[in-house]
């Protein structure tokens, strides 16, 4: 550890851990939503691809990260939608059309990225903003208020789909739709309108992740960019109780984790680095098992929705 | 909201389902104030009926006119919007929701919920007809009873003046019964319309001003409630005359088949759902457990058959000791066993009927011989015994979850009584089955007493109960509240001991 | 039976845009069906990621075009399958390109040896060749780059030329050449100046870029100034030093300096022109497989480029030294040792 002071290595450990999280958070958050309708979309990776691939490329071409954002929001809801339809409305297996999406993004976004991108190329992504002031505080400022702007986006996101979700009409609705959508349907909410609308709201926010990714991060695209991220947000989503604050524990827990891990490996401290890698995945397992309880899966997650079955 | 409904009916209506003529050219009506009893066996048509009625189904020809004038209904917010209140049989309520979040689900159109303004609304509902209940509580904690109250609330709040009730009491302890009769006779009062759809002679007869009887989708009678009785209510429903299962031949049991010794057992919530149980079951007896469900009969009926981990106690069957056998010695000890959940755990539905005639036995002589099965004689067997049980089916291939409920029921009595077992568990036998099923299953089991087979048979409907059983313990919590000879119970002390109640039992 | 063929409609879509971007026979070679006279060499190659990798993939691609560009390319016709990372997959492509009567297959990545035995046999005449390995057959070539040479050379340039003393490696998973050209590198900064910190660590992973990119922050605000990393990932860690003012990048495989020119200051470059030329030459006289091809300095088939621009900010010093060092490398006086299993 020479030369460098030991609070700062825990400043770095924890602003990493803050920037880690935030493709987890975003794509997780909107995971939540469609999931609370009812629906579970393992497609979320591909949007992220999708995501990742359109936000790149807006920046690339318009030369501006904020429309590479819009752009990348745009196809998410596009996914959204795509995932919609064929669960939703064709009432196809979710998990069969979940992996479908996932592999179907995957090979678009690899095919448009050969064909209009070529071969690897860096973009000016998205740029810290230190919030005045605040980001002056000794500890906190560096730990929290120096980051771009997609980080911070992802932690408002947690009040605020609480907020959606608890305490307005449609939060409700949404509720009601995961849980009794037979209910929720004989008191004229329209079943298929809320879950199309969580598929959008959920794509949109896969895609964000995404694109944090590619303009957040790493400021370049490469095939299959997002390594399985998608895949563990879904499993935060589950280990979050379908709540944002569990969400944005386990999200927290996980990318600390991982931050911690990679810092326990650049110092060279004397640990398998077999084990340390996987340390996030472990501490995660763990505070799931440990945590017990009435464990409260929306009901009716994975049933597609047919009105007037009988018996 | 709409006016009043003063007169509502329904001409012509018929609807056809794939291979079913549910409702046949129904007629019926009804006006403000009045109490309408739908009454019908299950498959005659009532619900399909009422969900026309509801908006969930669109008739295939008839119309629906409301104070003279033709009205569409093309889905339940049309019907509310009407004045049409539908409280389902199986009750369309989001358990992980409040009261108040129920009952404004789908009315809320502003931005935020407004919880405070729709609680104080609830409040003057209830106050009006005498509901009692906690707008804040959410619905999985509320009992069976007060969840039929939240139903009713919603299509109060609505505005509902017709309100439509699908087999309100079949959940209901007797207790729970009459405040509902209570409460329905105050809504009428009060102006509003209530149907009634039941299969439920006594409730029809206590409840309703005029009954409207269907029979395989057409209306077979329509009788002012004054002008009729139970007995004539029921020959019309059946279409033939009825004979009541009685006890026949005098009560003298034999030695103990089956018995709990302070048996614990946890619920699938890790909750306590038996809590020192003791009971004895004797040769040639039918002991009846009376209870509102929830309280143990699921538990108690899987303890015995091996299929939940007994905590605490023993269990003996046959005078052996089965407490932590597995499901399979104790189907070779001699138990006959007719789960709760007849197509899933009573049958592997997708199997034919031969298959799931043998399937306790497939391994065993004459079904199996050097590990084959011996076609003949599985086939000969089956067929005799889908003659003798009277199943109705195509052919021994016809997968069983094809068959009626009924029918089922059939295939598992037959499997179950022709292995001649000591003892013989039926969960909740005749649910759901109309009166001519159950009438069969009721012989069925007085044969198996009379051949010396302990039963115990778990129900809610203490009708049942009292006139098949040697003995009847009322489970509550867990626990025993009371095992009494069948000469010495009524509902009325039957239900006040599935409210918890003992001390004025005597 | 609507929600099935739904599904089916999807899965085939799916399949549809992966292969189109999956197996894309890029043949390059100018349509000479009318002149047979000329005898065409077909060569087939089967990677575990992508063409543009700026690594592993990319570097062998590139040597094709050398070859193409040298021999003609009316006499050298090139078909690429990529993103074959499932053997099994690859394991069809090689199969397929061998009864097509392609003339040498490629299989780039040491993971396809296993493979490989299960197919070779049947096409006796068709030569093979994978890497790095050692296992050999008679139709089929082994390859092994010894990346600890190039890496021990990055690694002394990197540890006489780094301000803060500490030098980062981002690595992907701990095996193979991986650890071959990490052993290199600290080898290499030991000997540079002794009191130089090699700081090691893996993603666990050959291609998150994302994940490499973080681990390469984490290494920089943990003091590294001078960073390198091998693998299809590496370039994200690239990326993430470009973001900086005064750190650094070394790369390997090929030259990385396209995407980032003011920070790659040296790459260790792979001449797999030289190796694929051989190849062809051994066929030519009837060998078609059985050896090994060693890559090193010694025969120019790996090789230390300088990024130009960036001259001044290496000391003339460390280059004398390195050059030195590559001297006795190439004359065998020096040999880089490999970690002992």
């Amino acid at each position: 550890m020479e030369g460098v002071v030991n609070s700062d290595i825990i400043i770095i450990i924890l602003a990493t851990g803050i920037r880690l999280a935030t493709p987890y958070l975003l794509a997780a958050l909107g995971e939540m939503f469609v999931q609370r309708s009812g629906v579970y979309n393992l497609g979320v990776e591909g949007i992220m691809m999708m995501g990742a691939f359109a936000g790149f490329y807006a920046t690339l071409q318009l030369g501006s990260p904020l429309l590479g954002i819009v752009i990348s929001l745009v196809i998410g809801a596009l996914m959204g939608l795509l995932m919609a339809l064929v669960s939703v409305t064709f009432k196809a297996e979710q998990g069969i059309s979940g992996i479908g999406l996932y592999m179907f993004g995957w090979g678009l976004s690899g095919l448009l990225f050969r064909l209009y991108v070529g071969g690897i190329t860096s973009v000016e992504g998205l740029k810290a903003i230190k919030i005045p002031f605040l980001s002056n505080i000794p500890f906190f400022g560096p730990v929290l208020f120096d980051h771009n702007g997609l980080v911070y986006t992802a932690f408002l996101l947690v009040p605020l789909t609480g907020f959606i979700l608890f305490k307005t009409s449609w939060g409700l609705n949404v509720r009601a739709v995961g849980n009794k959508p037979e209910a929720a349907d004989t008191l004229g909410v329209s079943v298929v309108r809320i879950r199309y609308q969580c598929l959008i709201v959920g794509g949109m926010l896969a895609a964000l992740a995404g694109a944090f990714l590619t303009i957040g991060q790493a400021n370049m695209y490469a095939d299959n960019i997002t390594a399985g991220r998608g895949f563990i947000a879904i499993a935060l989503v589950y280990f979050g109780r379908w709540s944002p604050w569990g969400i944005l524990l386990g999200s927290l827990l996980f990318s600390l984790a991982d931050s911690f891990q990679s810092m326990v490996q650049v110092l060279g401290i004397n640990f398998p680095y077999e084990l340390a890698v996987i340390l996030p995945y472990m501490v995660t397992i763990i505070a799931l098992a440990i945590s017990y309880g009435r464990v409260w899966a929306p009901a009716a997650l994975g049933k597609p929705f047919q009105r007037g079955t009988r018996g | 909201m709409a006016e009043n409904i003063e007169h509502l009916e329904m001409c012509g209506i018929t609807k056809r389902f794939p291979g079913v003529l549910s409702n046949n050219n129904v007629n019926l009506q009804i006006k403000t104030g009045e109490v309408l009893a739908i009454l019908g066996e299950n498959g005659a048509g009532k619900t399909t009926l009422m969900n026309i009625l509801y908006g969930l189904y669109q008739p295939d020809a008839g119309k629906i006119l409301i104070n003279g004038k033709p009205v569409n209904i093309n889905s339940p917010r049309e019907a509310i919007a009407l004045g049409i209140g539908m409280v389902h049989q199986h009750f369309m309520l989001v358990p992980t929701l409040t009261v108040c979040e129920n009952v404004i689900l789908g009315l809320s159109k502003s931005f935020l919920v407004d919880l405070k303004t729709a609680t104080q609304r609830i409040k003057e509902i209830t106050a009006t007809y005498g509901l009692a209940i906690n707008p804040d509580a959410y619905v999985w904690q509320l009992s069976v009873g007060e969840q039929q109250r939240v139903e009713i609330i919603k299509a109060l709040y609505r505005g509902a003046n017709l309100l439509i009730l699908d087999e309100p009491t079949a959940v209901l302890t007797p207790q729970e019964s009459n405040e509902l009769i209570e409460l329905l006779r105050n809504m009428s009062a009060q102006g509003n319309s209530i149907i009634l759809i039941s299969h439920k002679l006594h409730e029809v007869m206590a409840l309703s001003d005029r009954v409207t009887v269907l029979r395989d989708g057409e209306v077979c009678a329509d009788v002012l409630t004054r002008e009729t009785s139970q007995e004539a209510l029921a020959q019309l429903m059946v279409g033939r005359e009825m004979a009541a299962c009685q006890r026949g031949g005098t009560f003298s049991p034999g030695k103990t088949v089956l018995e709990f010794q302070d048996v614990y057992a946890q619920g699938d919530k890790e909750t306590e759902a038996l809590a020192g149980v003791s009971l004895t079951i004797r040769e040639g007896e039918i002991l009846g457990i009376a209870g509102v469900s929830g309280n143990g009969q699921k538990e108690l009926a899987e303890v015995i058959a091996g299929l939940r981990k007994v905590t605490e106690g023993k269990l003996y069957l046959n005078g052996k000791e089965s407490t932590k056998m597995s499901p399979a010695w104790i189907i070779q000890q001699g138990l006959g066993y007719i789960p709760e959940d007849r197509l899933h755990v009573g049958t592997i539905p997708s199997f034919s009927i031969w298959e799931n005639l043998i399937l306790k036995d497939h391994h065993l002589a004459p079904y199996a011989k050097h590990l084959l099965l011996q076609n003949q004689v599985i086939m000969s067997h089956s067929s005799s015994l889908v003659e003798k049980y009277g199943v109705k089916t195509p052919n021994l291939e016809t997968p069983t979850g094809k068959l009626s409920g009924g029918n089922i029921q059939r295939v598992i009595l037959a499997r179950e009584i022709t292995r001649s077992p000591v003892a013989l568990v039926a969960a909740y036998p005749t649910r759901g089955l109309d009166i001519g099923a159950t009438e069969y299953l009721h012989s069925k089991l007085l044969e198996a007493r009379s051949q010396g087979i302990g039963v115990l048979l778990i129900s809610e409907d203490l009708e049942e109960l009292l006139s098949i059983c040697d003995n009847i313990a009322v489970l509550y919590e867990g626990r025993v509240m009371q095992v009494m000879p069948v000469e010495e119970a009524n509902e009325r002390i039957l239900g006040l001991l599935m409210a918890g109640i003992a001390e004025e039992a005597s | 039976m609507k929600k099935r063929i739904l599904a089916l409609l999807l899965a085939a879509l799916t399949l549809l845009t992966l292969s189109g971007c999956g197996t894309k026979p890029t043949a390059q070679s100018a349509p000479a069906p009318e002149a047979p006279k000329v005898e065409k060499i077909r060569i087939a190659l089967v990677l575990p990621a992508t063409v543009d990798d700026l690594a592993w993939g990319q570097s062998m691609v590139e040597g094709l075009k050398a070859v193409q560009k040298t021999m003609g390319a009316d006499k050298v016709e090139v078909a690429i399958s990529e993103k074959l990372g499932n053997a099994v997959d690859a394991g069809s492509a090689i199969r397929q390109y061998a009864t097509q009567g392609y003339d040498i297959i490629l299989a780039h990545g040491s993971q396809y040896q296993s493979v490989l035995t299960e197919i070779t046999k049947d096409f006796p005449k068709t030569t093979f060749a994978y890497g790095t390995g050692f296992a050999t057959q008679p139709n089929v070539f082994a390859y092994d780059p010894q990346a600890q040479e190039g890496g021990y050379l990055l690694g002394m340039l990197a540890a006489m030329t780094t301000k803060s003393g500490i030098v980062g490696i981002v690595g992907p998973v701990e095996s193979g050449d991986a650890v071959k050209y990490n052993y290199g590198v600290q080898q290499g900064v030991l000997k540079g100046k002794a009191d130089v910190k090699t700081r090691t660590a893996y993603t666990g992973s050959f291609n998150d870029i994302v994940g490499a990119g973080n681990l390469a922050k984490t290494q920089m605000s943990a003091g590294a100034d001078i960073l390198t990393g091998s693998s299809q990932q590496a370039v994200g860690a690239l990326r993430a030093v470009a973001e900086t003012k005064d750190k650094y990048w070394l790369s390997t495989d090929m030259d990385q300096s396209s995407i980032a020119p003011d920070h790659v200051l040296a790459a260790q470059v792979y001449n797999w022109e030289k190796v694929v030329t051989k190849i062809i030459e051994l066929r030519k006289k009837g060998t078609l497989g059985g050896q090994v091809l060693t890559l090193g300095f010694a025969d120019g088939t790996i090789d230390l480029k300088y990024n130009a621009k960036l001259a001044d900010k290496i000391p003339a010093a460390a280059k004398a030294a390195v050059e030195q060092a590559k001297q006795d490398i190439i004359s065998g006086k020096l040999k880089v040792e490999l970690p002992k299993k």
